[in-house]
């Protein structure tokens, strides 16, 4: 898992220097092939009035434009050359050409176009026609670019290192945002690792960013979600059984033991195969109703989630706890029920909130003794209000915080048996309908739980 | 039958009792516009004054539990209250409170007896002096007020305390 990560980041990485360079050196090289290319047009202009001042001087000596043509003579090109020749009608260009060395073609054009450029190794040629007092001529002038020699050799030395600065610079850009880019990941899959069996209540951080790593912390989150409800049904289904299912099985065997210690009257045997059966139809009326629990919408099919009347499953939860626990003493409270019961309606799987109620009230049940347990109903305009108020022996303060982690159980709990494991799958639950929890307790004195389900209206909204 | 109602609060669930026991016990025909007034001073100085709003007020002094119960009042009680709002009371004379309870064409006005209202804020009032001296008729309501409840604060408490439902 690392190593293809590692090769994503660098591969990216790598992606990005090569795009880097690309562009670097696109930009250098158009830089180094344009600027020479604009000297060489510039110098050749350069050569060319040379030629033409040459020819004023040498041939027509013409002396009123003597001074300012010094001015363009004050300072001598490199190897500077004028050469004249006098045009005429059957000129020899082949033996020219030949004598300076120069192709034919050079001063086939000079006559065809009046001017010519050539270069030949480090010479520039210019070539031109000029008609002067004696007549027609060709001036040719020859230099050496000593300024664009030096101007190109200092030209390929700024783009090297200039190449060198910029690829160094992208490539620390390159790692760095990779980098960058893969840390939450990296992030994400530590946390991960960490995430076992055993905790399946850690959750990983989100960063309220709302970019894809935080759709996939999230998505990652509500995944553990479904998968720590499921655990944890699975739990809550063996911590109850056990509980449940043993009080009528001690019964029927202690019942049986007595029966066979010795010959009884068939009055007696009657009576005690009453008792079994009885104990047997309580045995099979619980069976049924944690299998009833157990399955809560994980059966192998999709989660259902429909819409639901919150009152009617309070009053199955009812039903259920009565069955399981017949002791039980639970007042459903509809004072403040709303007129319009489309207010009481939720989006939700009912096996998993039938469970999360049953818990709960099942707790309210069990830890005040079965006094009375008041449960209200109502509805604000985004909410269900399901109210479970106790008078029992309460939690303390200081354990309040605890009371959602697995297998915690409060310090007042001895005298009742239980594993710390309906609370945090009912959170999970409600939390999977995005709803809230609270509970709020005095040592001594009771609990209250306090349920938040949004309305479907608000939902669909 | 329509009746515009005041009920002071400050804004703790326990205060709504009086809403609860008003619906509880209206006929069958009336329908209510209750205005649940606070009183606070609107500020003093030239800058605030400036920056002031009703509704951010309102918002700073009120909390979520409390609208939360309000909504679950409104929905138990649909068919009896025509609206429900909170207002500011920001007078210091009985004549602008007067003067309110004119505008707004208060015909009633019902007070909690022994259950005594808080100073949510420093710039809060007490209206209870000028509710007393004022011409409509004031109804008191009693109930018994619970010394702790584990649910005190949050929205559970407005399904126990005091004044229970019929």
């Amino acid at each position: 898992m690392k190593s293809t990560l590692m090769n994503t980041q660098s591969k990216i990485a790598f992606m990005l220097i090569m795009a880097f360079l690309a562009i670097i050196m696109l930009f250098s090289g158009w830089i180094y092939f344009a600027i020479p290319s604009f000297l060489h047009d510039y110098y050749y202009d350069v050569l060319e009035i040379r030629a033409m001042a040459a020819g004023q001087m040498e041939l027509d000596k013409n002396e009123g434009e003597l001074n300012g043509l010094r001015a363009v003579f004050s300072e001598k090109l490199m190897h500077e050359e004028d050469l004249f020749f006098k045009l005429e009608q059957d000129m020899d260009l082949r033996t020219l050409a030949d004598s300076l060395e120069l192709p034919i073609s050079f001063f086939q054009t000079i006559i065809k176009e009046g001017r010519a450029r050539h270069q030949e190794k480090r010479l520039f040629y210019v070539g031109i026609t000029y008609a002067s007092k004696q007549g027609n001529y060709i001036v040719v002038s020859r230099a050496q670019d000593h300024f664009e020699e030096g101007f190109i050799a200092y030209l390929k030395k700024t783009l090297v290192a200039a190449i060198i600065i910029a690829f160094s610079v992208s490539l620390f850009i390159a790692v760095y945002y990779s980098r960058y880019i893969f840390k939450p990941l990296r992030d994400i899959t530590e946390k991960a690792q960490q995430i076992s069996s055993e905790n399946l209540h850690l959750r990983l951080d989100s960063r309220n960013n709302n970019d894809e790593m935080d759709e996939l912390i999230k998505t990652f989150n509500d995944m553990l979600d479904r998968i720590e409800t499921a655990f944890e049904t699975q739990n809550n289904f063996i911590s109850n059984a056990s509980h449940e299912l043993r009080t009528p099985l001690t019964a029927i065997i202690g019942e049986a033991d007595v029966a066979l210690s010795k010959e009884r009257t068939i009055d007696e045997y009657i009576e005690s195969i009453r008792i079994m059966l009885e104990e047997a139809e309580k045995l099979d009326a619980k069976t049924n109703a944690l299998l009833f629990l157990a399955q809560t919408g994980f059966n192998g099919k999709i989660q259902q989630f429909t819409r639901l009347r919150i009152d009617q499953l309070i009053w199955d939860v009812k039903s259920t706890i009565e069955k399981l626990n017949p002791k039980s003493n639970i007042r459903v409270d509809m004072s403040l029920l709303p007129e319009d019961p489309t207010k009481l309606k939720v989006t939700g799987n009912e096996q998993l909130l039938h469970l999360a109620l049953t818990n709960i009230i099942g707790n309210a049940c069990k830890y005040s003794n079965n006094q009375l347990v008041n449960v209200s109903l109502g509805a604000s305009d985004d909410n269900v209000v399901i109210v479970i108020k106790d008078n029992g022996i309460g939690i303390p303060t200081s354990e309040l915080k605890h009371i959602y982690d697995p297998f915690f159980r409060a310090s007042n709990t001895k005298n009742y048996e239980g594993y710390g494991i309906g609370l945090p799958l009912t959170r999970n639950i409600i939390k999977m309908h995005h709803g809230k929890i609270t509970v709020s307790s005095l040592l001594g004195s009771g609990t209250t739980v306090q349920i938040k389900i949004p309305t479907t209206n608000q939902i669909s909204v | 039958m329509k009746k515009n109602v005041l009920i002071p609060t400050d804004f703790t669930i326990e205060s709504l009792n009086v809403v609860k026991f008003l619906l509880q016990n209206r006929p069958n025909d009336c329908r209510y516009n209750i205005i649940l007034l606070h009183g606070a001073q609107a500020p003093d100085t030239i800058t605030e004054l400036l920056f002031f709003s009703k509704s951010k007020m309102l918002a700073s002094l009120s909390n979520r539990s409390f609208e939360e119960a309000c909504g679950v009042i409104k929905n138990k009680y649909a068919s009896g209250i025509a609206s429900m709002r909170t207002d500011l009371f920001s007078g210091y004379t009985q004549a602008a409170f007067n003067n309110y309870l004119l505008a707004n064409r208060i015909e009633e006005i019902y007070i909690p007896n022994s259950y005594h209202l808080h100073a949510k804020n420093p710039k809060s009032i007490d209206l209870l002096p000028f509710i007393t001296k004022c011409k409509q008729p004031v109804n008191k309501i009693e109930w018994k007020t619970e010394a702790l409840l584990p649910e005190k604060g949050s929205l559970a408490e407005i399904f126990y305390n005091g004044v229970v439902a019929n």
